[in-house]
């Protein structure tokens, strides 16, 4: 049977993994990939709970629109992460994490 | 106990899908690697019969998401997209990562909450939720759609000289 | 405290401040004149004009403070300067007989000497300046004998020991100059020390620094009897230092690289004098320190015959005078250790007018042969530069005690005081030095004066009357001041009555007429060495080589001081250099501000720049603080 432990772990790991691409990979594109990772390991609690939690089914719709909107903004924050990295490589000619950086002592 | 099964074979392509982002040197493994995560994540949405969101997933993620992705992947890397090292500081993603994973669990382990049986959420109800109770954060989502989408175009765009009828005399 | 005059008393300091005032005014005047007359127009006389001025003021005003003191008897006069705590310190005078003489004394040397020095130092290119130190210096020596509080003293003190390091090294640019000025700095400085912490010493000990006060708190038991004798011998080891008594004599044979008039003042008749002055103003307190009062004799006796031996052997000049001086102030120093305080003033007077005659006489004679100091190379000058011999004569004659010169008088009222206080020893050793100094001084007078004309001295002369009228004055001087010793009148009753009222002036028979004895054997045997040379003094020599070696080498002392100097003084000096080099600078210092930059250099390493390290350590941040809040919390 499955249970929200299930969900719930499952979002977690997925959320580390999205954390572990994030710190540790080279070009900005593969960390924009992993951040829609730790997005999606959002989504996945937010459907357990909507599952599994004792509400009515009314409240336990939250769960769906909060889903809706955090698709929407992860769709909102590609775009403009994209337009970011594009301006990076035309100004650099590299979008390499160990490449940039301007914010050191 | 089917849906148990089920349930496994999606979590095997999520995190599959998942590992093979942040661990292969070929990044249009990677891609296809978040491709596959993103479809398993729409199956688990079908596991907990939320049919819409589903759609949505595979619409949005599956049809535009990494589309784009791979249109940046390719402006930005024409000559060595198939070799891609991490860079020395992954160790200390690799603790961080496992720390916080340690804290999630442990915050799972303890945090009691009160279960029922697996159902979903009918449609209807959905979208009285979505667009009654919660209609103005929905147009304030369409709204950050566009500013997001504005300011992409805005800062992407390549500062050309003006004819001089936009001319207002300052650098670009 | 009796009425004072007009001015007498009350504007005895005025005498100090004319000179010292003098001194800035030239100052002034030359850098002013030297803008109105561009150039070196600037008129010459001003700085004699100025400085001889003053000096007579001072002169006159003396014989004014004396005729107060004659009416009036002895007063203070003071003004409060500072209040330190329950302190009050004071810049103030005290007249009485001591420092009356002393004024009368330094105030006629000094004019007489500056007018000399008009003539001997004409042409120099620093004319105003040499009179201007002249000036301070007279201000600085007058104001120390007339001051009533130690620390005033002390600050004179230091202010003669300023002028005569300016003076000596006069003419700076020549090394030797410069090196003897630093040595006598020096050396005198190691007994300014001494002085130093016996005036804090009494200070503590008596809550005052007015030396009658202090002569009260003592007389009346108030002063522990340690702390006595410790601040007595540090206050003579500052008298050793500025009297020149051994081993601190080294600095003023050295001090002759001055110009002449400077060693008539200063060498003379002046600064060394302050010394004994110091012990003779100090004395009540000396009297209670007997143990004190033998080391003074003794530390005198000793400077007496040695720098005799030495003057005995020197060829030049200059330096014949300077340790005569220096054995002279050793005589002085005996005497106030017999506790003859009235012998010795007479002493210092009458050794002071002589031996400023023979130095300024040597000048003379140095003048007239274009800058010869070496006696060897003198001879029968008597026949080129008449007065200047008679002059110089009369002065060798009156220091090496001949009657009824003033020397004679003064000296032996020095051996009648060591006679009757101090062990039979004593005399018997004086009258050696007496010898001695009867001695070399005609030693001196033949060499230079009589004998055959030496060949290189054709060209000698006379020197300028503004130079050989001081000498006469100064002779005059020398030949009367012996008739001060004499009964006179009631009121007057020798030199002894008028220090101390009670004394009057006796013959000792026996006394007179064996140092009498005692000198014409002096001068026969120099007449016999040096003039007929039946006792030839080159074959002394050869006979007895060790000796005449350790003599001409002055006992290498010099040698020895060095030596210590070279491997104690400077040693310590490097290891206390490199302490402070190595662990206060370095260290302490330097070692902080690198510690800081490095500790800053490391850790701003954690600024990478690169946005994973700052994501992990968000991540890590998150993660403490759930486990703090937690652990803690709940």
């Amino acid at each position: 049977m499955i249970e929200l432990t299930h969900f719930q772990v499952l979002g977690a790991a997925l959320f580390a993994i999205g954390l572990y691409g994030v710190l540790a990979r080279r070009s900005a594109v593969l960390i924009l990939m992993s951040i829609e990772l730790m997005l999606s390991a959002v989504n996945i609690n937010l459907i357990g709970y909507a599952a599994f939690v004792d509400f009515t089914e009314a409240q336990r719709s939250l769960g769906q629109v909060l889903i809706i909107f955090v698709i929407t903004i992860a769709a909102a924050e590609l775009a403009l992460a994209i337009a970011i990295i594009l301006r990076l490589y035309r100004n650099r000619s590299t979008v390499n994490a160990d490449e940039i950086n301007l914010m050191k002592f | 106990m089917a849906s148990l099964v089920f349930f496994y074979f999606a979590a095997a392509l999520v995190l599959g899908g998942a590992i093979t982002v942040v661990m292969t040197r070929n990044i249009i493994y990677a891609a296809f690697g978040l491709l596959t995560s993103l479809m398993g994540i729409a199956a688990l949405f079908l596991l907990t019969f939320a049919e819409f969101l589903a759609l949505v997933q595979v619409l949005i993620y599956g049809g535009a998401v990494v589309i784009v992705i791979i249109f940046a992947l390719m402006l930005t890397r024409l000559d060595d997209f198939r070799q891609l090292s991490d860079h020395k500081g992954w160790p200390l993603g690799a603790a961080a990562a496992l720390a916080l994973f340690g804290l999630m669990i442990a915050a799972i382990v303890r945090t009691p909450v009160n279960t029922g049986p697996r159902e979903g959420v009918s449609f209807t109800v959905m979208g009285e939720s979505l667009f009654q109770d919660w209609a103005v954060p929905f147009e304030i989502a369409s709204l950050v759609l566009l500013i997001a989408l504005i300011g992409a175009v805005v800062m992407v765009r390549r500062s050309d000289p003006d004819d001089g009828a936009n001319d207002d005399g300052g650098p670009n | 405290m009796g009425e004072a005059n007009a001015i007498g008393i009350n504007a005895a300091w005025v005498i100090p401040a004319l000179s010292a005032s003098a001194f800035f005014l030239i100052i002034v005047l030359n850098r002013v004149l030297g803008y109105v007359f561009p150039g070196s127009r600037v008129p010459s006389f001003v700085a004699p004009v100025i400085s001889i001025g003053a000096m007579l003021a001072g002169f006159v005003l003396f014989w004014v403070v004396l005729v107060d003191l004659l009416q009036n008897g002895p007063g203070t006069f003071s003004i409060a300067w500072l209040t330190v705590g329950e302190t009050e310190i004071q810049w103030g005078v005290l007249i009485d007989k001591l420092s009356v003489v002393m004024i009368g004394l330094v105030t006629f040397i000094a004019l007489l000497v500056q007018i000399y020095s008009i003539g001997y130092m004409k042409g120099d290119p620093r004319f105003g300046w040499y009179f201007a130190a002249h000036a301070l210096f007279a201000g600085a020596m007058l104001a120390l004998v007339l001051a009533d509080n130690l620390l005033f003293l002390y600050v004179a003190w230091e202010l003669v020991g300023l002028g005569s390091y300016l003076l000596i090294g006069f003419w700076w640019e020549k090394r030797s100059a410069a090196q003897a000025a630093k040595k006598a700095f020096i050396t005198t400085r190691i007994g300014d020390v001494g002085l130093l912490i016996g005036i804090i010493l009494l200070f503590r000990a008596t809550g005052s620094f007015d030396i009658s006060t202090i002569f009260h708190v003592a007389a009346s038991g108030g002063i522990g009897s340690v702390t006595l004798n410790t601040a007595t011998a540090l206050i003579f080891l500052g008298a050793m230092g500025k009297s020149a008594q051994f081993p601190f004599h080294v600095w003023l044979p050295d001090a002759m690289e001055g110009p002449t008039p400077v060693s008539a003042l200063i060498h003379a008749a002046t600064m060394v004098t302050a010394g004994v002055f110091l012990v003779a103003r100090m004395l009540p307190l000396f009297e209670l320190a007997p143990d004190v009062m033998m080391a003074v004799a003794i530390t005198g006796l000793v400077t007496f015959v040695f720098a005799g031996t030495l003057a005995l052997v020197m060829t030049d000049i200059k330096r014949v005078l300077a340790y005569s001086t220096i054995s002279h102030l050793g005589l002085m120093m005996l005497s106030l250790g017999a506790g003859a305080l009235a012998a010795t003033l007479f002493h210092l007077v009458a050794h002071g007018v002589s031996k400023a005659l023979l130095f300024l006489g040597a000048g003379s004679v140095m003048h007239g042969s274009d800058g010869e100091t070496d006696a060897r190379k003198m001879g029968g000058l008597r026949a080129k530069m008449p007065i200047t011999a008679v002059t110089f004569i009369i002065g060798a004659a009156g220091l090496a005690g001949l009657p009824p010169l003033a020397g004679f008088f003064s000296k032996d009222e020095v051996l009648l005081g060591v006679w009757a206080d101090l062990n039979p020893a004593f005399l018997v050793v004086a009258l050696f030095g007496v010898f001695l100094s009867a001695l070399y001084m005609a030693r001196v007078v033949l060499l230079v004066f009589f004998g055959p004309l030496n060949p290189e001295r054709e060209g000698a002369h006379e020197s300028p009357p503004v130079m050989w009228v001081p000498l006469a004055i100064l002779a005059v001087l020398a030949l009367g001041v012996g008739f001060l010793a004499f009964n006179y009148t009631t009121d007057y009753q020798g030199f002894a009555g008028f220090m101390s009222s009670g004394h009057h002036f006796e013959v000792t028979g026996w006394l007179m007429g064996l140092s009498i004895a005692i000198t014409l054997g002096a001068f026969a045997g120099a007449w016999l060495a040096y003039s007929r040379n039946t006792i030839s003094h080159a074959a002394l020599a050869a006979r007895f080589p060790v000796i005449y070696k350790v003599l001409v080498n002055k006992y290498y002392i010099d040698e020895a001081y060095q030596w210590v100097i070279d491997h104690v003084v400077l040693v310590i000096a490097r290891a206390v250099a490199l302490f402070d080099r190595v662990v206060i600078n370095d260290t302490g210092v330097d070692g902080l501000a690198i510690s800081v930059r490095l500790s800053a250099m490391r850790t701003r390493v954690i600024q990478t720049g690169y946005l994973y390290t700052y994501g992990a350590a968000m991540v890590f941040g998150v993660v403490g603080l759930a486990l703090i809040w937690w652990i803690f919390l709940t």
